[in-house]
């Protein structure tokens, strides 16, 4: 019982100032009004390949995801944590990363991988997102009745929050431009 | 439940966490050398690596969940990450 969920989506702005706003997003407070649902984020390690121009981080991410009372209660938990791999190429302009949850793996695994590169079509002015969510409910959970309903909400919960985040995204990639073009000026 | 222990009486929330100063402090320090240095291809050395000692001594003495602590710990392990990133199938 695995899904997979794909997204799609293009920013008018280019790499450098998108992967910026990328690490901007969990720092910024403003940002965690928009964001309620991440509790804590933490750098796990942070490492620089100077030979090639990578850079490696791990994050620890903790969700708030309350989710439909019925998970609540088979789960028991409403707090989830999340360790995030992010492989940055500086030469090649390219971002990979993966997210998957650590905790409350018996029941459910949740791998997220976000690609962002620069779009084909404009390649110094856009960059393309490339994002695929895969889930699997564990024995466990698929044993119960409501796991087709947990799937279901596991998917609309990925969707909106992922909506939330480009809208945060694209506010600093704005914020971003304006400061750039004011120091230009 | 969350990262890092809280303070009894506290929520849980970033501001509380016994690391937030030291966390911020080399999240502004990480965000000033990527956006000024390495996007434009200077990626030779590392700066901010005194504000990612303290924070991460922060860190080690507080890390409370397992799972997460042997990330930490993987420090001084290989540059490769352990779970693959480039296979483009599940």
């Amino acid at each position: 019982m695995v899904k997979a969920l794909t997204q799609e989506y293009t920013y008018k702005h280019p790499w450098e100032r998108v992967t910026c706003a990328f690490w901007r997003k969990f720092s910024d407070p403003e940002n965690k009004r928009m964001l309620p649902y991440i509790k804590e984020v933490q750098t796990l390690n942070q490492k620089l390949d100077p030979a090639t121009g990578k850079l490696y981080t791990t994050q620890a991410i903790t969700l708030h995801a309350p989710g439909p009372w019925f998970i609540h209660k088979i789960v028991g938990l409403d707090i989830c944590e999340c360790v995030e791999l992010t492989v940055m190429d500086g030469r090649s302009r390219s971002v990979q990363l993966t997210s998957r949850n650590v905790s409350l793996q018996k029941f459910i695994e949740v791998e997220e991988k976000i690609q962002y590169d620069p779009h084909p079509d404009n390649p110094s002015g856009w960059t393309i997102c490339r994002q695929e969510t895969g889930f699997q409910i564990k024995p466990l959970l698929a044993l119960s009745p409501v796991a087709e309903m947990v799937e279901q909400k596991c998917a609309e919960k990925c969707v909106q929050n992922s909506a939330k985040c480009r809208e945060v995204m694209e506010r600093i990639c704005k914020f971003l431009e304006v400061e750039s073009s004011g120091i230009a000026i | 439940m969350g990262i890092l222990g809280k303070d009894k009486k506290g929520s849980p929330s970033s501001s509380t966490s016994p690391c937030a100063n030291l966390r911020a402090a080399y999240h502004n320090c990480f965000n000033r050398w990527y956006s000024e240095k390495f996007v434009k291809g200077q990626w030779d050395k590392e700066d901010c690596v005194s504000e990612w000692r303290k924070y991460k001594a922060c860190l080690s003495e507080h890390l409370e969940d397992k799972h997460l602590s042997r990330f930490l710990e993987a420090d001084e392990g290989p540059l490769e990450p352990s779970i693959p990133v480039t296979d483009g199938k599940r």
